[in-house]
């Protein structure tokens, strides 16, 4: 304390009670020699993140075209206007939609199934979740070539084999639009429904034993138990899936990316992959930063209308 | 009394693997009886109740409800309702869905439940809590809200796990005392599970004491207090418990320390015996066995005396502790009748 004295002088603390005084000097100390500590990792992840993004929105306000440089110069919103007159974007808008919510369904829906499925196993509990969690540690990328090459390829993929044993003949799985999409959609579904299996299994493993014992006397059935109770009190983690699996799914690349590429013709490109074309194919790097804010702001929103239902109960 | 809710308990087996949670548990309950359960943790008190309600399947034996064999039934065909030692509350109902939860179970409309929620939940005094959440209450309104939940359809039983364990002392004596006025109001049949013989004495019409799984005993709960038919009743039931000191019967007489203490009923043989006194029934007066005060226990009303009758310890109940003193020599007798025999080999009551 007394090597705070003369620190504590000439900050004019003297003109309030000592005690208080000291203490102020005290935290003010502190708060800086806290900031000092934070400013690395705050310095740090602004030139990562923050600064890339505003660099982002300032470049969507350029013409900057590489095929064209001397075109090149400030255009405002122009990039913006023309946004707004592209189908191709509104077409790319509609086919993230169409993924996101499908996939984010098809998780849900498939991670609870199992999720209760396990739940009653008794043996083997422990190596099914080892099995289950392998395709997330997995990268997107090599989950996408696995797919490409190993189970979709015509007469060799493990999924043609399939369906010309079930009798549908062989598919051009990534080459007709329509099963394309489909296609990106299951790898999508298979490659994370772990994760929503394993969240809601972890959920559904905290509930208490007594209540289900309880419904049973008060003679619920099991459909009754699962609407009733199952699924009310795992609304949290369902939600919280939700929140997290979407997001991703909106901003989904790599595995498309190496399967389909956006392709056939713009079957499955997704805004994030037209972004990606517009800017690093048609090198159009100012119109593919429009692009690109156009997704951070539909995936904000989409988010911050998530989180509002999260909040509403 | 007749009406629904006789249950019969036929040879019930139940075996976790190759321990035997209930070796052939037997016992009958009659209609608008208030059954107690006693006994101490692990004895298959609870199996027992579990069993009866469907939520366990016995291993072998037969469950007998109103004369029909639901041996095979799961809960929600017994039309039993039961009160958890948890309560067992759904969480993100309110009190008056919990309540309701049952009713709707049973496709009444909602203009039947509502009027049958806010009956049950006046008796128990929560109808100023029903758009409460569970996690809002206290435990007692908690409590309550789990024997709302339980009396809300009429049920033919009315089974209840420890219902009072959870709730502090003062709060457990008020409800005891409810439990009891809305047992005999419904006129339901009620099995009650507790490890309190105190709750057991209160509540009960008749008891079952239950000893590593096996009924030691049946029978009203005076009856049991005064005449414990084995050794680990009598030791189990009363408190501070009887007094169990090993003698032998030798002459007429019961010998105990070296010294008789009372007369031997007539006509029992020679043997090792182990004598039974409840503390209550030690006199200390001024005649009688030379015993020390070893130690004065006083509880207001009462007074417990921890005494040493020539190297055994012996336990007395006395109205008044004030005038004895660590070390003081005291004597003591006990009256013929308030002595229990029980044989020392097979732990069994020895009948005058």
């Amino acid at each position: 304390m007394s090597l705070a004295e003369p620190v504590a002088a000439p900050s004019g603390a003297a003109l309030s009670p000592a005690a208080s005084g000291h203490l102020d000097v005290m935290a003010r100390r502190e708060r800086r020699f806290a900031a000092a500590l934070l400013a690395p990792a705050f310095i740090a992840l602004g030139a990562t993140t923050t600064f890339p993004l505003l660099y982002l929105i300032w470049t969507s306000t350029f013409r900057m075209d590489l095929a064209m440089p001397f075109m090149d110069g400030f255009v405002g919103i122009e990039n913006y206007r023309q946004l707004f007159a592209d189908p191709r974007f509104w077409q790319s808008l509609s086919v993230s939609m169409i993924y996101t919510v499908t996939t984010v369904i098809a998780q849900v829906i498939l991670g609870l199934a199992l999720a209760l499925l396990v739940m009653n196993m008794k043996r083997g509990q422990g190596l099914f979740r080892f099995i289950a969690i392998l395709p997330v540690v997995l990268s997107p990328a090599v989950v996408g070539m696995v797919w490409r090459s190993f189970m979709l390829t015509p007469e060799f993929g493990v999924i043609d084999y399939l369906s010309i044993s079930a009798g549908l003949g062989s598919q051009n799985w990534l080459g007709d639009p329509f099963m394309a999409l489909v296609s990106v959609i299951v790898i999508h579904t298979w490659q994370w429904t772990p994760f929503a299996f394993m969240v809601l299994l972890a959920s559904l493993a905290s509930l208490p034993d007594d209540i289900y014992e309880a419904a049973k006397i008060d003679r619920a059935g099991p459909w009754q138990r699962f609407w009733r109770i199952t699924l009310p009190l795992l609304r949290p983690a369902i939600v919280m899936v939700v929140i997290m699996r979407t997001m991703v799914a909106l901003t989904a690349f790599a595995a498309i990316f190496t399967v389909t590429g956006g392709g056939p013709g713009t079957a499955t490109e997704i805004l994030n992959l037209y972004a990606y074309r517009k800017s690093f194919t048609e090198l159009s790097i100012g119109y593919g930063s429009a692009l690109a804010v156009a997704l951070l702001v539909v995936t904000i929103l989409i988010s911050a209308v998530l989180f509002l239902i999260r909040r509403a109960k | 009394m007749t009406g629904p809710g006789k249950v019969r308990f036929e040879d019930v087996v139940k075996m976790h693997g190759n321990f035997a949670a209930l070796k052939g548990v037997e016992f009958e309950i009659e209609p608008g009886e208030f059954f107690a359960l006693l006994g101490p943790s692990g004895s298959g008190k609870s199996t027992t109740l579990r069993i009866l309600a469907g939520l366990d399947m016995p291993t072998r034996g037969r469950v007998i409800l109103d004369d029909q064999d639901v041996t095979a039934q799961d809960a929600r065909e017994r039309d039993v309702a039961m009160v958890f030692q948890s309560y067992a509350l759904y969480p993100h109902m309110t009190v008056a869905q919990n309540i309701a939860f049952p009713l709707e179970m049973e496709k009444k409309s909602k203009a039947e439940i509502e009027p049958l929620v806010r009956e049950a939940a006046r008796k128990v005094r929560i109808d100023h809590l029903l758009d409460r959440r569970p996690g809002q209450l206290s435990g007692g309104q908690q409590q309550r809200c789990a024997l709302a939940r339980a009396i809300v359809r009429r049920a033919k039983l009315f089974l209840l796990d420890e219902p009072l364990s959870n709730l502090d002392a003062k709060l457990r004596l008020e409800t005891r005392a409810e439990l009891k006025r809305l047992q005999r109001d419904l006129g339901v049949t009620a099995v009650y599970v507790t490890h309190d013989q105190e709750e057991a004495m209160t509540l009960a019409d008749r008891m079952a004491v239950f000893m590593e799984g096996e009924i030691q005993q049946i029978g009203r709960p005076a009856d049991v207090f005064a005449r414990p038919n084995s050794i680990d009743v009598a030791g189990f039931i009363g408190s501070p418990p009887m007094n169990l000191l090993p003698g032998r019967i030798e002459g007429g007489q019961v010998v105990v320390a070296g010294k008789p203490l009372s007369t031997a009923p007539a006509g029992l043989a020679s043997r090792d015996v182990i004598v039974g006194v409840r503390p209550g029934a030690v006199q200390v007066n001024g005649t009688g066995r030379a015993a020390t005060v070893e130690f004065v226990e006083n509880l207001g009303d009462t007074a417990i005396l921890d005494l040493k009758l020539d190297g055994a310890p012996i336990r007395a109940r006395i109205s008044d502790g004030r005038p004895f003193a660590d070390g003081d020599q005291v004597a003591i007798t006990v009256a013929p009748q308030d002595v229990h025999l029980f044989d020392a080999e097979t732990r069994r009551r020895i009948e005058a």
